[in-house]
């Protein structure tokens, strides 16, 4: 049976969720440290092939699982959106249309750089989105984790996870004390669709605009939560396939081998 | 249809490990009682399951299980939807961070066999990465201010 040839998979992977949780999070500053990071390093530690601990096929095997595990996360995720949507509804026009500027923005910046440094298709995986949960788990789901696009969303993943939120408290900080936009504005661009990085750039916002400090966090939280919940909708049917489009023109490479994909997921 | 069933099978057997982890994080890493996460967890399961099995109907497989197991998550939890208030009261004890950490457990664990794949994508991926970031943000934080401007004048 799978799951008895795999034991040593999931007990591993329960001893890391122990772990991870009993480091707890940690604070330092500005900077967050999440259970979950501990628990991507220490497994990622663990399957070093230097240190022999697991092989190829229950690699795989954890690499089929995690985009069906990520479902569970996507339930509960959709479960805070349905409350909320009246909310969401009444949003005024800005609210909205800053939306396509976080959808397109990470396009725009970021396959320039990706092609420039001469990525392949992980620049697809990297680029398509800020690369939050939920777009881990479209990639993993169209192209599995291990493809080149896999490695990319993972890569911006990881990144994210590590120093997202310093680096976006950082530069919305250096913006706002620019004071070319309106605060106001500046407090949606935050809504990034990650809790952290939000936060992160709301701390710096509000050191710049101490007065507006409430309807700061206001427009930060309703454009975070329209971010997170369109998030999975447009990833899947404008921004992934846009990026892939704008990759395949500018650099011709495309996928060899369709039949990769649709790999069935058992074992 | 049989390897169809063996897939389901398999799913379900991810998603209820995934419960478990879950449900083992939520109670190291944030001190909560057994009884109502548990429920909360194997409602989860009961969502996303829906989800893959529509996903898995003709007609629906167009579209990626992500989006037909949000899709019912969103559904039950609209106000309104009976059962809904009873379910979200259980799913609520489970945090959303304590399902992330055995995702990412399993995340870590799959790496090894890419190291060499990674390493050549390495240093690469910091600067893709604060130019993604950057680039959200500053292009949404200008359409912001385009559509503020806009509004400030009517």
């Amino acid at each position: 049976m799978q799951a008895v040839k795999n034991l040593k998979l999931h007990l591993l992977a329960a001893i890391v969720v122990v772990l991870a949780e009993m480091i707890g999070i940690q604070k330092f500053g500005l900077v967050v440290l999440l259970p979950l990071l501990y628990a991507l390093v220490i497994g990622g530690i663990l399957s070093a092939p230097a240190l022999r601990i697991l092989d190829g096929k229950q690699m795989d095997r954890a690499a089929k699982f995690m985009p069906i595990a990520m479902l569970v996360l996507i339930a509960k995720i959709g479960l805070d959106i349905g409350p909320n949507l009246e909310t969401l509804l009444n949003s005024g026009w800005a609210l909205i249309l800053q939306e396509f500027g976080h959808f397109f923005g990470t396009i725009i910046f970021g396959l320039p750089v990706a092609l420039l440094l001469k990525m392949k298709r992980e620049a697809i995986g990297a680029c398509y989105s800020i690369d939050r949960e939920a777009n881990v788990a479209i990639i993993g789901e169209k192209f599995g984790l291990s493809s080149p696009e896999g490695r990319g969303v993972m890569g911006m993943y990881i990144c994210g996870t590590v120093f997202g939120a310093l680096w976006i408290s950082l530069l919305a900080g250096i913006v706002a004390q620019m004071g070319i936009f309106h605060p106001h504005a500046l407090a949606m661009g935050v809504g990034i669709g990650s809790a952290s990085m939000m936060a992160a750039g709301m701390g710096s916002i509000i050191a710049a605009y101490p007065a507006d400090a409430q309807l700061i966090q206001a427009y930060a939280a309703a454009a975070n939560l329209m971010t997170s919940i369109l998030g999975i909708y447009f990833a899947l049917f404008v921004s992934l396939p846009v990026t892939i489009k704008v990759y395949e023109f500018f650099t011709g490479d495309r996928r060899q081998n369709k039949e990769a994909i649709e790999a069935p997921v058992n074992n | 249809m049989l390897e169809n069933i063996a897939k389901l099978k398999d799913y379900l057997f991810i998603l209820l490990v995934t419960a478990a982890y879950s449900l083992l994080a939520n109670v190291v890493g944030y001190d909560s009682p057994l009884a109502g996460p548990s429920i909360g967890c194997l409602l989860l399961v009961v969502i996303a399951f829906v989800g893959i099995v529509i996903s898995m109907l003709p007609g629906f497989r167009a579209l990626p299980m992500v989006f037909w197991v949000s899709v019912v998550a969103v559904v039950v939890s609209v106000p309104g939807f009976p059962g809904g208030d009873w379910l979200l009261s259980y799913t609520k004890q489970v945090s959303f961070l304590a399902i992330t950490t055995p995702i990412l457990a399993y995340g870590g664990l799959c790496l090894g066999k890419d190291f060499e794949a990674f390493k050549q994508l390495s240093w690469r991926i910091v600067p893709v990465a604060l130019a993604v970031a950057a680039g959200s943000f500053l292009c949404a934080t200008v359409l912001a201010e385009f559509v503020l401007h806009l509004e400030g004048i009517f």
